[in-house]
């Protein structure tokens, strides 16, 4: 069984997929060692991924796995998958959260304070428009997606309801977490 | 001071759709987007909470608010367009073609219309055509 854990850059993926009994592929971390882009989008300072040349190095390298496997990205979602979980948070708190990350993180190419910003605001805009939801929804079909809100919640309570999709105690969700009176 | 001694400056604005999953928001600015002229949303129209995303929520908003700016002296508006389904027509976000199409047969004159939806990306992003 595939699983995609996807959700706007800091929603917690990364942190709640090191907190599950499966085995996780970190997609982000794949996509840079080898290379699998297209192209840089200088204006962000992101590459973008070449979307056939990763689902080919996803069939090759899970087809015969046995157990479960998470594929952990804010890209998961265009790829196939069993169920896509979709990790949100509040407009604010994630804007928070990138700040604090990327003063942490070293970035090469370096990005200033400026870029770094805009890149916090551009992610807390998508995240308040469902964006990577819409997509996992018009992807999959809602009955694949669940949401959980992350929002003002411990990463311990967050991965316990992501175990819960996994072992199938929950029901899909979609449109149940709405931030869009951030934007008025 | 008749209606031809106004600038277009004055008589053209910004009109700013939100199509989201949720909901439609539309918010009608200056041309330099300082000035606020209008806000509303799908949610202000519609009483169930999941109906706010409609195109009919969308289409009743935007009749509102363009009788609004009409009376602000607003004649046209060029149009930004953020959402996830700001350039599809089926679900999500299916609120904006609603809410352009419905300024339009208000009498609103429209201008250019582009798509500014934010990408959700860190070292990486997706294309601009996720392959749907
Ligand atoms: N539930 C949470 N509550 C508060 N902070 C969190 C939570 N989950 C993650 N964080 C913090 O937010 C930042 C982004 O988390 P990360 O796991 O890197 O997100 P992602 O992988 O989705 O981009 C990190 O600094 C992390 O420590
Ligand atoms: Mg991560």
């Amino acid at each position: 069984m595939r699983v995609a854990l996807t959700g706007t850059p800091g929603t917690g993926k990364t942190t709640v997929a090191d907190r599950l009994d499966a085995t996780v592929v970190h997609l982000n971390d794949v996509v840079r060692e080898r290379g699998l882009t297209e192209r840089t989008d200088e204006e962000r300072g992101t590459l973008v991924v070449d979307v056939d040349a990763v689902a080919d190095y996803l069939d090759e390298e899970l087809g015969a796995e046995a157990g479960p496997v998470v594929v952990e990205s804010h890209l998961a979602h265009l790829f196939d998958a069993d169920q896509v979980v979709v990790l949100r948070c509040h407009p604010a708190e994630l804007v928070e959260r990138l700040r604090t990350r990327e003063d942490a993180a070293s970035h090469d190419p370096p990005k200033t304070p400026e870029m770094v910003s805009r890149s916090a605001e551009e992610n807390a805009e998508a995240e308040a428009l469902d964006v990577v939801l819409a997509e996992a929804v018009e992807q999959h079909g809602a009955d694949a997606v669940y949401e959980v809100d992350t929002t003002g919640r411990d990463p311990d309570a967050v991965a316990a309801d992501v175990r819960a999709v996994l072992a199938g105690d929950r029901e899909p969700s979609a449109g149940t977490v709405d931030f869009t009176e951030w934007l008025l | 001071m008749s209606a031809e001694e106004g600038g277009k400056q004055d008589r053209w604005g910004v009109a700013h759709i939100y199509a989201s999953f949720n909901n439609t928001i539309l918010t009608v600015t200056d041309l330099t987007g300082a000035e606020t002229i209008v806000k509303s949303s799908g949610g202000t129209v519609v009483k169930q909470n999941r109906d706010e995303a409609s195109p009919y929520a969308a289409m009743q908003m935007a009749e509102v608010v363009a009788e609004e700016i009409k009376a602000a002296g607003i004649e046209g508006v060029h149009v930004r367009v953020r959402g996830p389904g700001g350039n599809q027509q089926k679900n999500p976000g299916p609120g904006a073609q609603a809410t352009i199409r419905a300024l339009a047969r208000a009498g609103i004159e429209i201008g250019r219309i582009e798509d500014v939806t934010p990408i959700p990306h860190d070292g990486t992003r997706a294309p601009k055509n996720k392959g749907f």
